[in-house]
């Protein structure tokens, strides 16, 4: 019962007003907010991509030959839409919760604790859909001027298929938010969690697993189903199944690590 | 007598095996201040997260206005207001931004906002710092602008957990005046406090609590009176007789012979008082009206017995 209200909260204004809370800080320093995270993928495409296109000159995609800077392109959309929203629960929402002492001001009001945790999901993902945004411009560019080959014209979809990976990601990041017992732990989910996940999931390379439990792990992983949508509309125009894995996979994340990121969270702030 | 607009029943909670609150009772009612009484740990700040739904407790029950806080806790929420204990205030915003964003956590929502928060921005002294960040604000003007929050959506309850700890007198007195204007103005609010002056002179009724339950409540002078007796007589250090006094008075049954930097504090009845001067005719003693200051002394002695 209790866990079923802590998923419908998604819908409750206070969840939203707690979204509002956040963006409205975003807006209030968005320039340094925004640049600096921006560079990172584009450092990475300039290093990777174009850095690696000397030596690897196409890479079969689905029955086409592309080029790796295009390849990279793709990735960068999943490396960006999985980074931000975890960096920034695991980061911004500790702040808040746990030196701040925000949360205790707002929990005290008509706020209750899975709207705040929501809140915090859903301003993740946007968070995911800026960056993404600042990715697909960069993107743009390079198809412009001929560094990579892509469907401009899906560009458009990036940020949205970022949100929905983006909520996945930042409820799983919520969870070690409520867990780490002070910022140096913090290394864990970024280094153990956060940097192989972002490194497996087809996002600079290809990765094809023997085995078949692996396999079945890759089609679980929304950081893998986000790289090959992306990448399947910016190469091909056509997701295949992989839009539909990326809805299954983030459903699959969203819902155990919300409940679980809601308890967790309600037994640390809470003492509950 | 109107009905209190706050009930509670029977509240209770543990941590871990330890009961830190243990079965309350308490009501407060319109334009009333109920201030709630004891030392560090004596479970103050659980109630009131209790009774202002931070925590659930394990057992016992709160109403609003009659209506029970469990059955809708959003809309009764709707007219409680909080200022915390520890600093809550959202940094991200500046002085008058964190009204507005805190209003935000409220509906329906407040009526001319804008307007309501240049008002409390006046009352509160807080006009000049309006677009300043809060960390430029000193403990009292922190203290300020966190009771102003709590009231930005006009409640009817207010909890204030130490609304005065910390701050230096004339911070204390400015926070005084700004209690007794919002209890004029038909506020229901409870308050915690350590300062025995405090909750004498604000509070219409107190609850002294000890380790999670009552142990006196009623009128302040009363509350004094039925766990202190009437006086407090001080024998100083000095006094060759004080040994003789201190025994004297402990056959007679005085529980809480206190003694604070050599000095000895007994509170007394009338009658112990009369006999006193008849038998220690040439020592010299003071005698005043008890304080919470002594009710906390003969607290502190009381945990040990409990133990
Ligand atoms: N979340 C929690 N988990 C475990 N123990 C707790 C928790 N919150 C409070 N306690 C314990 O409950 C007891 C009462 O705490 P509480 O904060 O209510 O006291 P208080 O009267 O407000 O004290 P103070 O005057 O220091 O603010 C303390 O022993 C405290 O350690
Ligand atoms: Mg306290």
């Amino acid at each position: 019962m209790r866990g079923l209200k802590s998923l419908t909260a998604v819908a409750d204004w206070q969840s939203w007003a707690v979204f509002r809370r956040n963006a409205l800080v975003f807006l209030r320093h968005w320039r340094t907010a925004v640049i600096p995270p921006a560079m990172e993928p584009v450092i990475f495409f300039v290093a990777f991509g174009l850095g690696f296109s000397g030596y690897i000159e196409t890479l079969e995609y689905r029955g086409v030959d592309i080029n790796y800077a295009t390849y990279v392109a793709a990735g960068l959309v999943a490396y960006t839409g999985f980074g931000t929203p975890y960096y920034e629960a695991l980061y911004s929402a500790y702040f808040r919760m746990f030196y701040q002492k925000t949360w205790d001001g707002i929990l005290a009001t008509q706020v209750e604790l899975p709207s705040v945790v929501w809140g915090e999901i859903l301003w993740g993902a946007v968070r995911g859909m800026v960056n993404i945004s600042i990715v697909s411009v960069v993107i743009a560019v390079f198809d412009l001027i001929g560094l990579v080959d892509v469907k401009a014209e899906f560009l458009i979809l990036m940020p949205f298929l970022g949100f929905i990976a983006g909520c996945a990601f930042a409820s799983f990041a919520l969870i070690f938010t409520a867990i780490v017992p002070a910022i140096d732990h913090m290394n864990y989910p970024v280094f153990l969690i956060g940097w192989p996940l972002s490194l497996v999931s087809n996002t600079f390379f290809p990765v094809e697993p023997q085995s078949p439990a692996l396999q079945a792990l890759m089609q679980i992983n929304p950081v893998y189903q986000l790289a090959e949508t992306a990448r399947g509309f910016l190469v091909l125009g056509d997701p295949g199944p992989h839009l539909l894995g990326l809805l299954g996979s983030t459903t699959l994340f969203l819902i155990p690590c919300t409940l679980l990121s809601v308890r967790l969270t309600r037994r640390r702030v809470l003492g509950d | 007598m109107t009905t209190a607009i706050l009930e509670a029943r029977g509240l209770t909670k543990s941590y871990a095996d330890k009961i830190v609150v243990d079965r309350l009772d308490l009501s407060c009612r319109r334009g009333t201040v109920l201030g709630l009484l004891g030392p560090n740990g004596a479970g103050k700040t659980t109630t009131l997260r209790m009774l202002y739904g931070f925590v659930p407790p394990d057992a016992g029950s709160i109403h609003y206005a009659g209506k029970r806080f469990d059955e809708d806790r959003t809309e009764a929420k709707r007219s409680i207001g909080v200022c915390t204990q520890g600093d809550s205030l959202d940094y991200d915003f500046t002085v008058a931004q964190n009204l507005l964003i805190y209003a935000s956590y409220f509906r329906p929502r407040v009526e001319n906002l804008e307007g309501r928060v240049a008002e409390l921005l006046d009352r509160f002294d807080l006009a000049e710092y309006a677009d300043a960040s809060p960390h430029v604000l000193s403990g009292g003007f922190v203290r300020r602008l966190l009771i102003a929050r709590s009231i930005v959506h006009r409640p009817s309850v207010l909890f204030l957990d130490e609304p005065t700890t910390g701050l230096d007198p004339s911070a204390r007195l400015d926070v005084w005046e700004l209690i007794d204007s919002m209890r004029a103005e038909g506020l229901a609010i409870v308050l915690t406090t350590h300062y025995m002056d405090e909750a004498e002179r604000l509070s219409d009724e107190l609850l002294v609590i000890h380790e999670g339950r009552k142990v006196a409540q009623g009128e302040p002078h009363r509350v004094i009176d039925t766990v202190l007796g009437d006086h407090v007589i001080i024998v100083p250090r000095g006094e060759p007789a004080r040994e003789e006094i201190a025994a004297w008075l402990q056959a007679r049954g005085a529980e809480q012979v206190a003694t604070v930097l050599g000095e000895l504090r007994v509170p007394v009845t009338k009658q112990d008082l009369v006999e006193l001067t008849a038998r220690f005719t040439e020592a010299t003693w003071q005698v005043r009206p008890p304080n919470l200051d002594d009710l906390f002394i003969a607290l502190a002695r009381r945990k040990g017995r409990f133990r």
